[in-house]
């Protein structure tokens, strides 16, 4: 497992970025929230400021007259030492009084009577919060409009705002953290299982095929028994290898015993002619041993399941005449006479040229080995086939499957290994085919087909 | 005419050597690869035929065959080997080797393969199958001492058989051989090598059908 490429690291990423976004919305929506209670709390300075001015304006000779009480404007300049201004308007826009000349309102006041307009405003480079008043002086023959305007600069709105923001950001980041912890904890939690099962299966002994005994959640219980299926497999591949090199030692060992045994016995014995027949058996045994030796050897070969040579197109006849070249003379020899019987047209299958001709070489032998006087390989042209027939005794019905396990042996046989057909077998499998053994032509002997699957090439 | 034999097992060995020695050779033993390879890439290593095990000590003998191919492609080799698979006879043949015994093989096989290297080392002005030779100069036939006098077509096929001894020949092969591209009946073959059969009838030579597939020259 790669650091690029980590279960945690992936939920974390996946359940971090949620959880990021979702703090960064929850900080901003917590700024406005803090700047709307601020400036709620510092509006009612204003609205107060502006009623006490409003209170004060009188009529004296025949205009607007202001008498500014000092603590209407020292309400608006709190700790945090704002500027403060204001200004008197009347209802021709012209200021009477104030110590700034602020901009009005154009927003149409909702009704007649005393309104009260809040809004932010900027005003010869300074940020100002400006409320403006209007009212109007009214008694018995009189009726004037005004407006009071007053406004102080932002610094103890900003510095409400930002403390009301501190506390919910240290709220904030505390949650945060703990939901990072919790989460980091559940990650963990939840990929301890993978953890075991890997430790389970590092630390095991590469020679056992046990299955693995440990309680995991349902995903991975899973995939635990995939895994002690798939060792179940190879531990029935494995008994099955150990039975075959069982064995195959016995079956090495026996002639080799024979061989010692002989040798013991000439040496025992002073006459040439015992000598000479000694040497003549031991002869014999040992051939047979070397050729047992080469067929386990093939044999284990196509037991290989990683083994996969190539496969080329072939022609069949070509095989069989190669084969009959190769085997006549020791044939010949035997008194066997070998022939071939090829296609009428060349047929060509995919397929290993050095297996086909140990099979047919098996085969031969084994035709040969069992009595036959006439051997023919027959090439068949649909489906393609390979064909050994013999008119030796043949083998009864019942017997043929039994015939394809390795060392399997009839009764009567003295002189075969049991692997040959073991290995015609594993050699058509390697190549598709089906191995068929019937009766020889005329229903005398044995006649072993090898039928390819008709992937011509 | 020295045969370098290089075989690490001292039993084979030391029966190969006798068997050789019996049939006339003068044999020379290694039991290395390294040592083999030094004597064949010597020059003018003086050696006739080399016998040569694969599964050598010091040096693989498929190394040492690569390192006098390198710069002998004239003497001929034969590989011993107990790895029986055809796939090592291609791999053994294609680095330049002229022949393959499996082991274990028959002692006759090996003086068999050992005589046609050395003979096919030296292109034979005689060809002998028992009593039968051939003057391939001249191609003249001799059985029993006595000269043999063949129309064209079957001097043709028997030296064909000849040369190939011992060892199944196709039809086919024959027929493209003895009548030399003139078209003849399938059977026209059979005739020849009936008429053929007649002559060497009384002699140890024998002529045999391989069903199937063709004929074969041997001597009994």
């Amino acid at each position: 497992m790669t650091r690029g490429d980590s279960l945690s690291r992936r939920l974390l990423v996946w359940l971090l970025l949620p959880l990021l976004v979702l703090g960064s919305l929850m900080l901003l929506q917590a700024w406005f929230e803090a700047r709307r209670t601020a400036d709620r709390a510092f509006d009612r300075l204003l609205e107060a400021a502006s009623l006490a001015i409003a209170e004060q304006v009188q009529w004296q000779d025949d205009r607007l007259w202001l008498d500014l009480p000092p603590a209407a404007l020292e309400m608006l300049a709190t700790d945090a030492e704002e500027r403060v201004f204001y200004s008197l308007v009347d209802r021709r826009g012209r200021m009477i009084t104030g110590n700034a000349e602020l901009p009005g309102d154009d927003r149409e006041a909702v009704s007649d009577d005393d309104t009260l307009l809040y809004r932010d405003v900027t005003w010869q480079g300074l940020s100002l919060r400006q409320g403006v008043r209007r009212t109007r002086l009214e008694d018995w023959q009189l009726r004037e409009p005004f407006e009071v305007r007053v406004a102080h600069s932002r610094e103890g709105r900003d510095a409400l705002a930002a403390e009301l923001w501190r506390a919910n950001l240290a709220m904030i980041l505390a949650m945060a953290a703990l939901a990072i912890v919790a989460l980091l904890l559940a990650i963990r939690t939840a990929l301890a299982p993978l953890t075991r099962l890997r430790r389970a299966i590092r630390s095991r002994d590469p020679r056992t095929l046990a299955p693995l005994e440990l309680r995991l959640p349902r995903e991975l219980a899973e995939l635990r028994d995939t895994v002690n299926d798939l060792l179940a497999r190879m531990r029935r591949v494995r008994a099955n290898q150990e039975r075959f090199i069982g064995d195959a030692s016995h079956q090495l060992r026996t002639p080799l015993a024979g061989l010692s045994a002989r040798a013991e016995l000439a040496l025992r014995q002073d006459d040439p002619v015992r000598w000479r027949e000694a040497l003549v058996a031991m002869q014999a045994t040992s051939t047979r041993t070397a050729r047992l030796a080469m067929q386990l050897l093939s044999l284990t070969r196509l037991a290989n399941p990683e083994y996969r040579p190539e496969r080329a197109p072939l022609s069949l006849n070509a095989i069989a005449r190669e084969a009959v070249r190769e085997h006549w003379t020791a044939c010949h020899r035997a008194g066997v006479d070998l022939g071939v019987a090829s296609a009428a047209a060349d047929v060509e299958i995919l397929g290993i040229d050095w297996q086909l001709a140990e099979a047919l070489g098996n085969l031969i032998d084994n035709a040969r080995r069992y009595g036959a006087r006439h051997v023919t390989i027959r090439v068949g042209e649909q489906p393609p086939s390979l064909a050994v027939e013999d008119d030796g005794p043949g083998i009864p019905a019942a017997r043929r499957t039994l015939m394809l396990r390795p060392f399997h042996r009839d009764r009567d046989d003295l002189e075969g290994s049991g692997l040959g057909l073991a290995i015609v077998d594993g050699i058509a499998r390697t190549h598709g085919a089906r191995l068929a053994m019937s009766a020889g032509p005329g229903g005398v002997g044995l006649r072993v087909t090898l039928r390819f699957p008709g992937d011509t090439p | 005419m020295t045969l370098l034999l290089v075989e690490d097992d001292a039993l084979l060995a030391e029966t190969l050597t006798e068997t050789l020695r019996l049939e006339g050779h003068e044999v020379c033993h290694l039991d290395d690869g390294s040592a083999a390879r030094e004597r064949l890439t010597a020059p003018g290593h003086g050696v006739a035929l080399v016998l040569l095990d694969l599964n050598l000590p010091g040096c693989g003998g498929l190394e040492v065959l690569e390192a006098l191919r390198a710069h002998d492609r004239a003497t001929p080799v034969l590989i011993l080997t107990a790895r029986g698979a055809v796939e090592d006879r291609v791999r053994g043949l294609d680095l330049g080797a002229d022949d393959y015994l499996a082991k274990p093989f028959a002692l006759d096989e090996l003086e068999a393969r050992v005589r046609a290297l050395l003979r096919r080392r030296s292109p034979a002005a005689e060809l002998t199958v028992g009593p039968l030779t051939l003057d391939t100069r001249q191609q003249r036939f001799t059985l029993q001492g006595e000269p043999l006098t063949l129309p064209p077509r079957e001097q043709r096929l028997l030296a064909c058989l000849m040369h190939h001894a011992g060892t199944p020949v196709d039809k086919v092969r024959l027929a493209e051989e003895a009548f030399q591209g003139d078209a003849m009946g399938d059977n026209a073959i059979e005739v020849y090598v009936h008429r053929l059969r007649k002559r060497l009838a009384n002699s140890a030579v024998a002529l045999r059908t391989v069903r199937g597939l063709g004929y074969l020259l041997e001597a009994q």
